[in-house]
Parts: C-alpha cells; sequence; structure tokens
C-alpha cells in the first residue's frame, strides 16, 4: 500500500508489540508481587511458551497449516544450548564422548541462543521443504514424524546428547530479563511478519488455496518463508527455556508439551498475533489455577490441569472454533488508524482529463484449437477465440458445452491434450495458474473466492502487492482508484464477508485488476444476481477495465450481461465453436436459439 | 531367510492391529472427513473395562465381549457428544476437537482412575511357542494374524453385502447423494462410529492379551501409527488402510531386524528411520497410496 | 400434490431463489426450463430437502415439508434424480439400487430389484459393474432406476438429458412419457426446453430465480418469444 513504508511498518510493529508486552508486564508484576519466587517462575515458564507461541502462530496462523511437530525443533533448539551451554568440566563428565569436537566449546548467554537457533533453522529450513510441498493432510502427519524422528534420535545418540537421562548444569539465566528481552523480539517479529509482503501472501493462501495462485501467489514460496520464521522462533523460546530452566530432557518436549502450546495459540485466536497472547496469558493462569486446585491440600485431583485444557479446546472449538479474538487484532486496528490515503481518488475513468487511466498492452490472448478430454468425454474439441487489447469477449453456451473447461484451460486449471494458449508472443499452453497471472491474466471465480477474513482493502492490496513485484512491465493502478471505481469506498476497512453479494463480486473484480493484468478473465461474475444488479455490473466490469486498460473475457449465462457488455461474442457448443460474431448477429442466429432451446424435432 | 520370514511374521502380527485401527479411522473419515486422534482412547477404554471386570472376578472368557462392548460404546458417545456438533466445520477444526477430545479423555483417566499402570494376569496360552521348520511362533502371533484375517474378511463381506455397508460406502463417496436415496445422516454416521469401535474393541483385545495393563496413555502410541498407517493407504479407502496398516508393521518390524546389518551401530536409530521414510512419502504421494475423491457437500 | 409456495433460497451471499412458487397436481408431467444459472436446480434440491428455504413454504401432499431431511421426503414418496446422477461410483448397479431400497424391508426390496432389472433391461446385463463404468445413456438409466427404488409419488428429475447423445436424449424421453402413462408425477427441469415443454402438461420458465412464465406445456413450446424469455426482454444489442 502506497502509504505505507518499511520504517512505518516496523514502528507499528514495535507500538503493537510494545502495548501487549506492557499489559502482559503489568499483569505480571501484579502477580508476583504478592507471591515469593515460585511465581516468578511461573511467569519465567509463561514468557517461553509466550514465545513458542508466536512462533506456532508465525507458521500455523498465517498459513492455515497445522502442525503438531513444531515441539521438535524446540526439542533440537533445548539440547543444542545445553550442549554448548554446559560448562566445560561438567560437559567433559556428562557427555565425554562428544563429537563434532564440541568438548571445548562453551558460549555465554548471547552466543549460546544464536548457536542454537541457527542450528534450528538449518534443521528446519532442511524439513520445511518437505512439509511446505505437500498438500491436504500430508504436511501435518509429516511435522508429526518430524516430532518422533527427534524424539528417537535425542534418545539413542547418547554421545551427544546422554540420552533419555536428559543434560543438567546449563549456566542459568539470572531473572527473567533476557526472557522479556525474547518474549518482545518474538512479538515485533510475528507483527512484522504480518506486514511484509511475503507474510501477507502466506495469509492469502490461508484464505484461499486457489485464488492465491490466480493471483500470482506461489503456495510453496509463501508457506515456506512463514515456516523458516516460525522455526527460528520457536529455537529462541527452547533455548530461553532450557537456559531458564538450566536442564532438558526428551520429557519437555513431547506432543503433550504441543499440545499445551497449541491450545494456547487456538483459543485466543490463531490468526492474530494479540489472540496469540490472549491465549497466552489465559491458558497460562487456567493452567496455575487447575494445578493449585488440584493441590494435595485443595481438591486433591491429579493431573487437573489436563482436564482444564482438554476442555478448554474442547469448548473453543465447539463454541468459537477461531478463537476468542477471531480477525481481531492491535496491530490491524493500528494499521486502520494510520492508513493515509492517496490524494485524488474520485477521478472517473476514461475521462480526458484524468491521467489514471492505463493504455492497453499491445498483446492479443489467443487460444487455438483446444482438445479436452476426461476419460472417455471429450469436452472440448478443437475450440479457440481470441481477445484482442482492449476487447470485451463474451463466451456462451449451453450447459455442458466446455465454457468452464475452456476457461480453466486458459487459465491452467485444467490440461489440454492439444492446442495452443498464448498471450502475444509468450506461449502459455503448459504454464502454472501463478505463471499464467504474472504474465497479465486475472481471474475471478463462478463461485467466488475472497479472501474472507481481510478487509476489502487488505484484498485489494495482495494483488497490488503481486504486481508490484512481477508486474513492473506494466504501470500499476492504486488500489484506492481501483476501490472508487467499484463503488466499494465506504466499505474499505469491512471484512470481505460482511459486504452484501453484488458488492462481494465487485470486490473480485476490482482485486483481479489490481494485478495489472492485461486481461480480465470473469467466471459467471452475474452469478445468482437479480437483473438491476445485473446491469450495474456491467458499468463496474467497464469502469475497472478501462482504469486498467484490460481486455475482457466473460463467461455468463445471462445473455442480457453478456449482449450489453460484449464487443463479440463466442458461442460454445459440445465442445466445439458454434458461432461467432457481434450480439446482434448471435441473437439473429437460429442455431443459436436452438443450442439453448433445444431442437424442435 | 528363517530371520526374513521371523520378521515377516512379527511384522504382520503387529501390522494387523494398526490396519484394524487405521480401517476404523478412515471408515469415519469416509462419512465425516475427519481424522480421529481420540481413535485410540477406545483402546484405552476397553483396557480399563478389563482391569475393572477381572477385579470383580471376570474371567477371560468373557474379556472379548466386554473390551469391544465398551469400545462400541465409547465410539458412538463420542460422536454424539462432540462430533455430531462440529459436523459441518473445517477439517481443522475437526481435527483439533479431536484432539481435544483426547485430552479430555486422557485427563479423565488420569484422575478418576490412576495415571499408574494397572496390571492383570494374561491368559495362561500367550506366550506358548512353537514351531514350524525353526521358526518359533507364538501363540498370539497366530491368533492375532487369525482373529484380524477374519475380522478383515467379514468386514469386506459386511461392506459387500449388508445394507449397512453398503449405505456407509455410498455415504463417504457422495453424502448428499446418499440422503437423497433415503438414507438418515445420523444413523449412517454412528453406525460408522460403532463400526470404528467394533474394530478398535478388537484390537484392543489382541492388545491387552498380550500385555494386560491399563493406563491413560497406552492409546495414544497406537493412535499415532495408525493414523499414519490410514493416511499412507489413503484417508479413505478402506483396502488403502489395511494396506497401510501391514505395511507400516512391517516396514518397522524389518527396519529394526535389518538396520544393523546396513548401518553398524544404528539399530537404535530403526525408529527414526522408519519415520523419516513416511516423511519422505508423504512428499512424494501425499494422496496415499490410493486415491480417494469425495464429492462436495451441499 | 406439491405446493411450492414463496421461497427464497439463499447459498451464503447469493439469492439463488426469489419468492418462486409452483405447483403439481397429481398425474402431471410438469416441466421447469429457463438458462442456466437461473435457479432450476436450487429449486429441486430446496424442494427436495438438501437446502432449507429462507422464507416459503413447501406442501407435499397436504403436509408441510418445508426443510425436512430427504431421507424423511423418501420415506414420504418424494425422490429425486439429482444433476449429473451423482451414482456411486464405486458401487456396482445392484449396489446402487439396493442402497436406493433403504427404505423398505428386504422382500419388497428384492420385488422391486427385479421390477427395475425388467423396465430397464441395459442396466440387468450391467448389474455387477461398477457405476463408474457405465455410459452416459447407462447412467442416466440407472439414476431414474434408483430414484424408482423407493417408488415414489412424486418423481423430481433435474436436467435427465445433460450430456446424453440424442438417440440416448430420446430414449430418456421415451422413458419419462411411458412413466407418465403410468401415472406417475414428475417435475422435470430440462435443457432441451422446446421438447420437454411439448410432453409436459404445464410448464414454468425460470430466469434469475425467478418464475418468469408459466402455462400449459403446448402454449409455451410454441410461443416464438421464448428465447427472448430466456435472455430477458432488456437484452436488446447496444452496439
Amino acid at each position: 500500500m502506497s502509504a505505507n513504508n518499511g520504517l512505518v511498518r516496523i514502528t507499528r510493529s514495535m507500538l503493537a508489540s510494545a502495548v501487549l508486552i506492557a499489559i502482559v508486564a503489568a499483569l505480571a508484576t501484579a502477580y508476583t508481587r504478592t507471591g515469593g519466587a515460585s511465581r516468578q517462575s511461573l511467569i519465567a515458564e509463561m514468557l517461553s511458551n509466550f514465545i513458542l507461541v508466536l512462533g506456532m502462530q508465525v507458521f500455523i496462523g498465517n498459513t492455515g497449516v497445522l502442525s503438531f511437530g513444531h515441539m521438535a525443533f524446540a526439542h533440537i533448539a533445548a539440547y543444542a544450548t545445553a550442549i554448548v551451554g554446559i560448562p566445560l568440566a561438567a560437559k567433559a563428565k556428562a557427555l565425554p564422548d562428544i563429537p563434532f569436537g564440541l568438548a571445548d566449546v562453551e558460549f555465554g548467554p548471547l552466543g549460546v541462543t544464536l548457536f542454537a537457533v541457527v542450528i534450528t533453522m538449518i534443521a528446519g529450513a532442511l524439513f520445511g521443504v518437505a512439509v511446505c510441498r505437500a498438500s491436504g493432510l500430508a504436511p501435518t502427519m509429516i511435522t508429526l514424524a518430524a516430532l518422533f524422528v527427534v524424539e528417537q534420535l535425542v534418545k539413542n545418540w547418547k554421545e551427544l546428547t546422554r540420552g533419555a537421562g536428559g543434560l543438567s548444569g546449563i549456566t542459568r539465566l539470572q531473572g527473567n530479563t533476557w526472557l522479556w528481552a525474547g518474549a518482545f523480539i518474538a512479538l515485533v517479529i510475528a507483527h512484522l511478519f504480518q506486514e511484509t509482503r511475503i507474510g501477507r501472501f502466506a495469509i492469502a493462501t490461508r484464505e484461499d488455496e486457489l485464488a492465491a495462485p490466480a493471483l500470482g501467489i506461489r503456495l510453496f514460496t509463501a508457506r515456506y518463508a512463514a515456516w523458516v520464521l516460525s522455526i527460528g522462533l520457536i529455537a529462541l523460546g527452547g533455548s530461553l527455556r532450557a537456559q531458564s530452566l538450566g536442564s532438558v530432557n526428551p520429557k519437555q518436549f513431547t506432543l503433550d508439551s504441543g499440545i499445551l502450546i497449541l491450545v494456547m495459540l487456538v483459543v485466543g485466536g490463531m490468526r492474530t498475533v494479540s489472540g496469540a497472547v490472549l491465549g497466552t496469558v489465559l491458558i497460562t493462569a487456567g493452567n496455575e489455577l487447575f494445578r493449585q486446585l488440584g493441590d494435595p491440600q485443595r481438591l486433591d485431583i491429579e493431573r487437573f490441569p489436563d482436564l482444564f485444557l482438554g476442555g478448554a479446546m474442547l469448548l473453543a472449538m465447539l463454541l468459537r472454533s477461531n478463537g476468542l479474538l477471531g480477525n481481531r487484532d492491535l496491530a490491524g486496528w493500528l494499521r486502520r488508524r494510520m492508513y493515509r490515503p492517496p490524494p485524488a481518488v474520485d477521478q472517473p475513468a476514461g475521462t480526458a482529463a484524468d491521467g489514471a487511466a492505463i493504455q492497453p498492452s499491445t498483446n492479443t490472448l489467443v487460444a487455438r484449437e483446444i482438445e479436452v478430454h476426461f476419460g472417455g468425454f471429450v469436452a472440448l474439441d478443437g475450440a479457440g477465440l481470441s481477445v484482442r487489447p482492449g476487447e470485451v469477449v463474451g463466451l456462451i453456451g449451453p450447459n455442458g458445452a466446455g465454457k468452464t473447461t475452456l476457461f480453466n484451460v486458459i487459465t491452467g486449471l485444467v490440461h489440454e491434450q492439444g492446442g495452443t494458449v498464448a498471450l502475444g508472443e509468450r506461449d502459455l499452453t503448459d504454464s502454472t495458474p501463478v505463471d499464467i497471472a504474472r504474465a497479465g491474466l486475472a481471474r475471478t471465480f463462478q463461485n467466488l473466492r475472497l479472501f474472507k477474513s481481510l478487509t476489502v482493502r487488505e484484498n485489494v492490496a495482495l494483488a497490488s502487492m503481486v504486481a508490484g513485484r512481477h508486474r513492473r512491465q506494466r504501470e500499476c493502478p492504486d488500489p484506492d482508484v481501483l476501490l472508487a471505481d467499484a463503488g466499494l469506498t465506504d466499505w474499505a476497512d469491512r471484512e470481505a464477508s460482511t459486504l452484501d453479494y453484488g458488492n462481494q463480486r465487485r470486490l473480485e473484480l476490482a482485486r483481479a485488476a489490481a494485478l495489472a493484468p492485461e486481461f480480465l478473465l470473469l467466471d459467471e461474475p452475474t452469478s445468482g444476481m437479480s437483473d438491476v444488479e445485473t446491469m450495474a455490473m456491467v458499468e463496474s466490469v467497464r469502469a475497472v477495465a478501462a482504469r486498467v486498460g484490460a481486455g475482457v473475457l466473460v463467461i455468463d449465462h445471462d445473455l442480457a450481461f453478456i449482449t450489453r457488455i460484449s464487443d463479440h461474442i463466442v458461442v460454445l457448443s459440445e465442445g466445439r465453436v458454434l458461432a461467432e460474431g457481434t450480439p446482434a448477429d448471435v441473437r439473429a442466429n437460429p442455431l443459436v436459439a436452438e443450442a439453448y432451446l433445444g431442437s424442435s424435432v | 531367510m528363517t530371520k526374513l520370514l521371523q520378521s515377516i511374521v512379527d511384522g504382520l502380527g503387529v501390522g494387523s492391529t494398526y490396519a484394524l485401527l487405521a480401517l476404523g479411522i478412515s471408515v469415519i473419515f469416509g462419512v465425516m472427513h475427519l481424522v480421529n486422534f481420540a481413535h485410540g482412547e477406545l483402546i484405552t477404554i476397553g483396557a480399563y473395562a478389563s482391569y475393572f471386570f477381572f477385579l470383580h472376578g471376570g474371567s477371560w472368557w468373557w474379556m472379548p465381549l466386554i473390551i469391544i462392548g465398551s469400545a462400541v460404546l465409547g465410539s458412538v458417545v463420542m460422536e454424539l457428544v462432540a462430533f455430531r456438533w462440529v459436523r459441518h466445520a473445517s477439517p481443522f477444526t475437526l481435527l483439533l476437537t479431536s484432539f481435544a477430545l483426547e485430552r479430555l479423555s486422557h485427563a479423565l483417566w488420569q484422575i478418576f482412575v490412576s495415571p499408574k499402570q494397572r496390571a492383570f494376569p494374561k491368559p495362561s496360552w500367550v506366550f506358548n511357542q512353537f514351531k514350524i521348520a525353526d521358526i518359533s511362533f507364538e501363540v498370539m502371533d497366530v491368533v492375532t494374524i487369525a482373529v484380524t484375517g477374519v475380522t478383515l474378511a467379514l468386514t469386506a463381506v459386511m461392506f459387500k453385502r449388508t445394507l449397512f455397508g453398503i449405505s456407509v460406502r455410498g455415504a463417504a463417496e457422495d453424502f448428499d447423494a446418499a440422503r437423497l436415496m433415503g438414507v438418515r445422516a445420523n444413523r449412517v454416521i454412528s453406525g460408522a462410529f460403532a463400526y470404528a469401535g467394533f474394530l478398535a474393541g478388537i484390537a484392543a483385545c489382541l492388545i491387552v492379551m498380550r500385555s494386560p495393563a491399563a493406563e491413560p496413555s497406552m492409546g495414544a502410541d497406537w493412535l499415532l501409527k495408525a493414523v499414519i498407517a490410514a493416511v499412507i493407504g489413503g484417508l479413505g479407502s478402506f483396502t488403502g488402510a489395511v494396506v497401510g496398516g501391514l505395511v507400516l508393521g512391517l516396514l518397522e518390524t524389518l527396519t529394526r531386524v535389518y538396520l544393523p546389518d546396513i548401518a553398524e551401530g544404528w539399530d537404535k536409530f530403526s525408529t527414526a528411520v522408519v519415520f523419516i521414510l513416511i516423511a519422505a512419502f508423504f512428499v512424494i504421494r501425499p494422496e496415499g497410496v490410493f486415491k480417494v475423491t469425495h464429492a462436495e457437500r451441499v | 400434490m406439491l405446493e411450492v409456495d414463496r421461497i427464497t433460497t439463499r447459498y451464503g451471499a447469493i439469492t439463488a431463489l426469489h419468492d418462486a412458487s409452483l405447483s403439481v397436481s397429481a398425474g402431471e408431467l410438469v416441466a421447469v426450463v429457463g438458462p442456466n444459472g437461473a435457479g432450476k436446480t436450487t429449486l429441486l434440491n430446496t424442494v427436495a430437502g438438501l437446502l432449507r428455504p429462507a422464507t416459503g413454504r413447501i406442501r407435499f401432499e397436504g403436509n408441510d415439508v418445508t426443510g425436512a431431511e430427504p431421507a424423511r421426503l423418501v420415506r414420504s414418496g418424494l425422490a429425486l434424480v439429482p444433476e449429473h446422477r451423482r451414482l456411486f461410483k464405486d458401487l456396482t448397479v445392484d449396489e446402487n439400487l439396493r442402497l436406493a431400497g433403504c427404505t423398505v424391508k428386504s422382500p419388497e426390496r428384492r420385488r422391486r430389484l427385479e421390477e427395475a432389472s425388467e423396465l430397464f433391461p441395459v442396466l440387468r446385463a450391467k448389474w455387477t459393474t461398477s457405476a463408474g463404468y457405465l455410459s452416459g445413456g447407462e447412467a442416466q438409466q440407472l439414476a431414474i432406476a434408483r430414484a424408482l427404488m423407493s417408488n415414489p409419488r412424486l418423481l423430481l428429475l433435474d436436467e435427465p438429458t445433460l450430456g446424453l447423445a440424442p438417440t440416448m436424449v430420446d430414449v430418456v424421453f421415451e422413458l419419462l412419457a411411458r412413466l407418465r402413462e403410468q401415472g406417475r408425477t414428475m417435475l422435470v427441469v430440462e435443457q432441451n426446453a422446446t421438447r420437454a415443454l411439448r410432453l409436459a402438461d404445464r410448464g414454468y420458465l425460470l430466469r434469475s430465480g425467478r418464475v418468469v412464465t408459466t402455462g400449459t406445456g403446448a402454449d409455451l413450446a410454441a410461443d416464438t418469444g421464448l428465447f427472448d424469455s430466456f435472455i430477458g426482454t432488456e437484452a436488446a444489442p447496444q452496439r
């Protein structure tokens, strides 16, 4: 977004983090003032959990991919910490056969932490390739496997880890200062990530796995960035915890402890940093409360906190599966308050006095001789079309004619068995949706794929970000100008899911246009609209397309809409082009009527 | 050669139990798109039930009935109390719900029974051995493989011949179409859970006979392996679940036995190796061996 | 027999049906035609219980069945042949039919399976074949046979000729005619508007979720302005 440069983002992250940590510090101070040393160690535990939760938030919260295995990396970090954090004499006794020349290595707190973070991030980076390439449930399963692998390694590589007995004697941190510092750093990083381009791309992949690539966002890259960063934070948390406790052993990092962190993340709301903070504080408090209630002097119930944890998570899932805060968060609020829209947003597109309308490019979009069959069924049998720069082409035909298939072939979702697709000189025949979007074809979806929990402006801004990086050869439109063209200025800060249907369609249109495409490909943009809304849509499409200088290929069943908006119409029937021409030509063509109504045999 | 055959028998023994559990998981997934992490708790329930039964003077002859009955009951209650309410939620929410349930169940055992293991005597014949051509078999191994074989065969018949089985298969493929044919949603889902409970109950019998003890976390370990097996085979594929379970069992055993031969001093890393292999498999083929497609729901 | 009284059905933010009303009397064949996206499938899905209308009532044989579960409707005598058929591809023809026969007990079910194999000899030949391997025409026949297993008094069909070759289209229309002769009441959504209207007693034209025209089948079929109604009269070419 044009008004937000790097400095503003960092300031905002630090401000939000400072506020949150001040609140937590106030609570913590109130708590410890009324108690003894054991309260200090509870705060220490909470702070290291804090950092771990933020680590999980960076990945799970932003990508929507559930990972159970993050604790495995905390595990690695803790052991790495122990290995270089134990004084040499004690280490020689505990790990006499330690390999890699680590027998002579000892660092102070900063060195230990850095070492642990670096080692863990290397391991995480390798592992992350597998996690982020997979799809569906596989990433979750792979992270689960990580947990077991690390546990086994730690238990069995006795020369390095002393096995199940664990290691003690790590030089302990004095007080909680390091932990507070670590927590603050983690907060800033987590906040900042959601402000960066790659962070927002990750959020887009969370919101809609199909729409994100259709806007030029590569799933793997975004997820991988989130993963690596999250491992860094996890390592920080794991290392600081080890230094705080002074010892490590495999029992500290089982699936159980991972569940605790997960509950903290989920109860408050995993999508936002504020939610993660809230969850950590609440669950720590609740956990401690139940621990004390379960004390032999009171209710005498062992493992009472487990009941609390399971119950809290169950309630959260049944009642508020997005967590207590849902999509709300301090940083987001700040973002909206601090946003300064650029001047002169109300110039209509295409007017003589207005310099903001972008000229169409010179490339024609051509699909030739496309053949597609699914098993025995022939969906497309040599169909083709072309769209000239700035032209509006309507694609119509009865149900099952192959319109959507042709559309999906052009946008890379379906593979053709024959034929070619080209944009000017560039061959797009075997390209992926991501590359096709980056090449200049932006599409909308029949069943509307907005980034539902993001605001209207954020939806459009995401496409702008992609354009800013991958579409530099074209002039990129300003998001606020597009919002004005689509009539959405008043709703800019509302969550996309709260808009009424017509506006949601227009938002998807504006978002596609923000990609600075050469062609807009609209898939049934008036589906489900009333006649009045449909006619309004004609104006919106024209305004937006003119603003960005894009040609339009549109499928729709509403023939009134198509007739009004198209320069040229292509009629498909049974996988082939039945007729094409101007709207008047097509309307008068008896073959077309027959295709729609069925022959009078 | 003997070693190989021995390992295969052992592997099939372990794999059979995985297969039974994985099948239960795939059946539930088929009708609900839910990976039920609480499924392992049915084993814990079965074990505790048999412990209490034994405490009250029950004999091993009646044990299977008790164990299976409690597992079926537990499974149906689980659905009624928790999963029915999140039926249309996202996969993420469903997963976490099942996790929450597992935690709760775990905690309840620890609190209301005991966090310590409760053991009871095993039937006398379990560890009897006999030899066939140099390979020594334990009676328990044979019983495990035989029982599993019969159960799977009966399951196959059930799915092919009975109306209930056909309804579950249809519902797993296209839930809404099944409703349109007159299949009652609640019944087929409860039925699926009940059947999964039945399978888990049989698995629990085999586990408990081998080492009669009940402790709160016993379900969890089996469960993790079962889920991995089901996912390897392809979630929702019944054949896949069985194949996945057997493969996992064989993989574990063969790795444990042969890894020392391949790499010096690596035998203690055998579990780690197995999991690395699994992770690698998922990267190459995330949808599992037998891919299953499901119709979207309205 | 069926009264649909001003129903409005929504999918999230989309209103797919606005105040749509229609009625079907016993023994009638009523056709519903219209362009795609008009809400025809939504209409049938709402009547069959897959969707719940936001407002309006549906009455079947005098009883209010608004929002009833599909399974209950099937047992009350109303069955739907869904769009794209939605066969259970991993199940055989036999198993598909048996599943659909779940509303009756075993002996009666067996009898109906017999009837099905007589009415649809094509299916008898492929009795143990997986439904996924059937040709388009065979699949459509199975879909109709399935719906008939519950012996419905009202049969709903959603685009029964979709994707079929012309000869198979003929077969399906013949089948509809035969069922009509047997006295089955039917509500049919059809792509082949002209042909369906010719066969029907009465018809409804749906566009953008609203009922635009209604009349006897013959009248509508002969209406020269039918295509215009499809398109919408505002669609006078602008360029």
